[in-house]
């Protein structure tokens, strides 16, 4: 298992963000689904080693991120895109990929072709020497997929990363998703349902900072059946669950 | 009417982060009540309260930055009024502040000394908000004090820089420098008010 | 995205890293801050400021090696200060103003290493502009110099000293990345550098460590100092460690967030301190020697005390005036102002066979005083004034005076009077006469300027004597030496009056 979480609680102040989660997760693609508020980028954030747990045991491709040296082994294989991405206007494409493959210490002489494949695979070759200041939203956000994929991760933590993308390109991805899969863990945080439904092995459904659903798409479009809202099968599930752990 | 009006500039001022300029400005002038307790020969009792005004136009100048970008600009009539009184404002409490911190102290220079050199390098700074954006548009006053300390200090070691252009190093009355002054400062009211602060993609500067 | 066309990856890409590629990873990295550093964007600003301010005053000094250099330390850090600590705090506070913080927080590199990286990129351009201005100066001046080496010391402390700002001004941007920042630490670093200068008073003060300070605080860069003796390098080398201290003091806090570095930031810190804290200390023990320049014993080398051999430069006037070649360039001033004295009193009984520049002695008393003198060794020395045209606004005229009011008023009153007049009693009104009609006072000396010298070596203003002066003063330079030789001796025995002077 490359995440293993056990009662990962973590608090702001008084407010509970994440409560008391546990979740494991293999090679595959996992969707985090959840309204608004529901703790996703937090404990996406705790899962990127941005920022400790509050309590609760968390370990990641097999060691423990709070003791420096193994945390500092966990970033060299981790790949992050936050929500809301920052950027460098004044660099090009592939200098802010080389930029964070130079941060995330891969072999210095590996870098230069890890960017061009890294750029390649987010169709953004013919782009790699414009300066992002000139790209539009979504092919910024294609290149924060890049940086977040040019070590070849074994964990691999996105959110959000489809916001922005038009439909051809949010098609690209799932396929590059499912091809990342294969390989290393992926967990995905979105909104889009139809992007848990056709890229995502396993969907974690997440509410008021607890787990309220862990299983298959298809399990969770089982349980949309009967008492589920929406117009999509995916969505009944969702609604249907989260209306069950409100009850 | 005049509620509505209130709230606008309230809410205009936070978003500028007034009430933290405000604090800044006072801070420069305790700063300089606090320096005019030393002693300072002839041309450093000048160059002192240079450095406070030109910290004030700084931070003025910076103010002069929005933190919404093209949404902002696509609103109606008001913008550019609040730009003009936000900076005017400013500038007039700067002046005053440096001026009680001076009552009583041996200011060199006096109130016309401070109002000029405010209003000048205030007006440089604005127009750098202008062509280079808020956030670096301290670049200008800070930059123009360095020149105007040493023009301070030709006036004792010759040989001496007189253009009023240099305006501080101009005596306080000097019609000349005034002048000066106030074209800087007219100009750069104007292109804030018209233009406001250049606005980057990615909100910032280089770097 | 192209799925299918994807290459085959390794089963990870962490292979095993040596310690070539970490540096070639961080070759890589600096390359790349260097190429958008904020500092490239600002070296303009920093040229033209230097240009307008510290450049033009230091090439209208006349081109002393001392001089220059030592005004280069006094001007080239406050002149790039602006540009230099601003651009660092823009890019210490480039992560929380872009909101990557998380991003780059959650790769391997640490984030010390990471700001390390920035802060060299922002350094390098920094001393770039730096070395340029430097060069600039020392390039010109070596051409326009008529002797001495290259000072470098001055060199070496503004160099010195860019580090510390650019490592003070990216300290307080990263640790703060507001947008009120940059300005603030901006003015804040002008004015603590700026008043270090005005805080020093004495030989001893510890405010003579500012990197801006050259020699003594009331003297400063003058023309006699480093002159006749060496350079002497005991402030600079406190200064160098005082700012390399605090550069490393600073870089090191950096560190202290980071938890598993915590305790090697903190010894570096603490060391840093402790290192800008010995220098500090050090430059409190300074005195000022005689040649004008600051001692610090436990840094003084005594082979520096020895003087600089040198080959005089020397006129071709009836009594050859010889000064130290660094003075070339004034020579034909001193040989203008005082020709006429040369020619009256050349060969005569007494006159010096030829007249040698000797240094300033310089003494310290209370506060920034500083007492000027020459050391007198007799008729056939003299010193040159500090105030040499071109240096502080002196004009050739003010030079000028000075020479007749010292070169000229010693040689006329050596010869008429002997050895001085304490030895031989009050001089005569004749005596006064004739001294006050060889020496020609330029319009600039009131006669107020002399006012201490009426009674010893000449006659108090509209006195006979005073009249007689004036007409010995009359006659051409060839006759009063021939009167002089027929008559010097009558008039130091008291048997001519003021109506036999011609």
């Amino acid at each position: 298992m490359n995440v293993e979480i056990s009662d990962l609680t973590r608090r702001f102040g008084r407010h509970q963000a994440v409560a008391e989660v546990s979740l494991q997760a293999g090679p595959g693609v996992l969707g985090l689904l959840g309204p608004n508020g529901a703790g996703k980028t937090t404990l996406l954030r705790m899962m990127a080693t941005v920022i400790p747990p509050t309590t609760g045991h968390l370990r990641l491709l097999g060691r423990d991120p709070g003791a420096y040296g193994p945390r500092r082994e966990v970033r060299r294989r981790l790949g992050y895109l936050p929500q809301n991405l920052g950027y460098y206007p004044g660099f090009t494409v592939a200098e802010f990929v080389e930029y964070f493959a130079l941060l995330k210490e891969m072999p210095a002489a590996r870098v230069p072709a890890a960017v061009a494949t890294a750029v390649e695979r987010v169709d953004l070759s013919g782009k790699a020497r414009a300066k992002l200041r000139t790209l539009s939203g979504g092919m910024l956000r294609r290149v924060g997929i890049a940086q977040a994929i040019v070590n070849e991760p074994e964990l691999l933590l996105l959110d959000e990363p489809t916001a922005g993308l038009d439909p051809e390109q949010r098609v690209h991805f799932r396929t590059l998703l499912r091809e990342l899969g294969q390989r290393a863990t992926v967990v995905v945080s979105t909104h889009l349902v139809e992007d848990v439904g056709a890229a995502c092995s396993q969907v974690a459904l997440m509410d008021q900072g607890k787990i309220v659903f862990v299983g298959t798409p298809g399990e969770l479009t089982a349980r949309g059946t009967e008492h589920g809202t929406g117009d999509a099968p995916l969505e009944r599930g969702y609604t249907a669950v989260l209306a069950a752990a409100r009850a | 009417m005049m509620a509505v009006a209130v709230r606008l500039v309230r809410l205009h001022a936070a978003s500028r982060r007034l009430p933290a300029a405000l604090a800044l400005l006072a801070a420069c002038a305790a700063g300089l009540r606090g320096m005019l307790y030393g002693h300072w020969d002839s041309y450093g009792a000048l160059q002192l309260p240079l450095i406070f005004e030109a910290a004030c136009a700084a931070i003025i100048a910076v103010t002069a930055g929005s933190p919404f970008g093209e949404p902002e600009r696509a609103t109606g009539r008001w913008l550019p009024y609040l730009r003009l009184g936000t900076a005017v404002t400013l500038t007039a409490l700067a002046s005053g502040a440096l001026a009680a911190a001076g009552t009583g102290m041996p200011l060199a220079g006096g109130f016309a000394d401070i109002v000029r050199n405010v209003a000048g390098l205030t007006g440089i700074g604005l127009l750098c908000a202008t062509l280079l954006g808020a956030p670096l548009a301290w670049t200008g006053p800070l930059a123009y004090m360095v020149a105007g300390a040493y023009g301070l200090y030709t006036d004792w070691h010759p040989p001496v820089l007189s253009t009023p252009w240099l305006w501080p190093a101009r005596p306080p009355h000097d019609a000349g420098g005034a002048l000066c002054a106030a074209v800087v400062f007219a100009a750069g009211l104007a292109a804030i008010a018209l233009r406001g602060a250049r606005e980057r993609p990615s909100g910032d500067g280089p770097g | 995205m192209t799925a299918a066309s994807a290459p085959a990856a390794p089963r990870s890409a962490v292979a095993r890293r040596g310690a070539g590629s970490a540096v070639l990873g961080s070759g890589r990295l600096l390359r790349l801050e260097l190429r958008h550093n904020a500092m490239l964007w600002l070296l303009p600003v920093a040229f033209a400021l230097f240009f307008y301010n510290g450049y033009r005053e230091i090439m209208a000094l006349p081109p002393m090696w001392n001089l220059r250099a030592m005004t280069v330390q006094n001007r080239l850090l406050l002149d790039l200060l602006i540009p230099v600590t601003g651009a660092a705090a823009w890019m210490g506070s480039r992560e929380g103003r872009r909101g990557i913080t998380d991003l780059v927080a959650v790769t391997a590199r640490p984030r010390w290493s990471r700001q390390l990286v920035i802060w060299a990129a922002t350094t390098a351009w920094a001393e770039l502009a730096c070395l340029a201005c430097v060069a600039v100066v020392y390039l010109i001046t070596a051409r326009q110099a008529s002797w001495g080496g290259t000072l470098w010391w001055p060199a070496v402390v503004s160099v010195a000293g860019v580090p510390t700002l650019t490592a003070i001004g990216f300290a307080a941007g990263a640790w703060f990345p507001g947008r009120f920042v940059t300005p603030l630490v901006t003015v804040v670093m002008f004015f603590g550098v700026a008043y270090g200068t005005q805080a020093a008073s004495g030989d001893h003060s510890y405010w003579q460590i500012s990197p801006l300070t050259t020699g003594a605080v009331g003297i400063g860069a003058a023309p006699g100092v480093a002159s006749f003796y060496p350079y002497l390098p005991d402030l600079s080398i406190a200064q160098v460690m005082f700012t390399v201290g605090l550069t490393v003091a600073v870089l090191g806090a950096l560190g202290i967030p980071v938890a598993r570095m915590r305790w090697l930031a903190a010894v570096i810190t603490v060391t840093g301190l402790a290192t800008a804290g010995t220098a500090v200390a050090l430059a409190g023990t300074g005195r000022l020697d005689p040649h004008g320049m600051i001692v610090i014993p436990a840094l003084h080398d005594a082979a520096s005390d020895q003087p600089v051999r040198y080959t005089p430069a020397c006129s071709r006037t009836p009594i050859p005036v010889c000064v130290n070649p660094a003075y070339a360039g004034f020579l034909p001033a001193v040989t203008a102002a005082v020709g006429p004295e040369l020619t009256e009193f050349a060969g005569l009984p007494g006159a010096p066979a030829r007249l040698s520049q000797v240094p300033l002695v310089y003494r310290q008393v209370s506060g920034n005083g500083v007492t000027v003198g020459g050391i007198g060794t007799g008729p056939a020395a003299f010193a040159l004034p500090d105030q040499v045209p071109g240096w502080l606004g002196t004009t050739d005229a003010e030079f000028a005076a000075q020479l007749d009011e010292g070169l000229g008023l010693h040689l006329a009153s050596h010869v008429i009077l002997g050895d001085g007049p304490a030895s031989a009693g009050a001089p005569s009104q004749a005596e006064l006469a004739v001294i006050a009609g060889s020496v020609r006072f330029p319009p600039s000396v009131e006669s107020r300027d002399l006012g201490p010298l009426y009674g010893q070596v000449l006659p108090q203003p509209g006195s006979p004597a005073a009249l007689a002066a004036r007409r010995f003063a009359a006659l051409t330079p060839a006759a009063r030496h021939a009167w002089l030789a027929g008559h010097l001796t009558a008039l130091q025995a008291g048997r001519v009056s003021l109506e036999q002077l011609p």
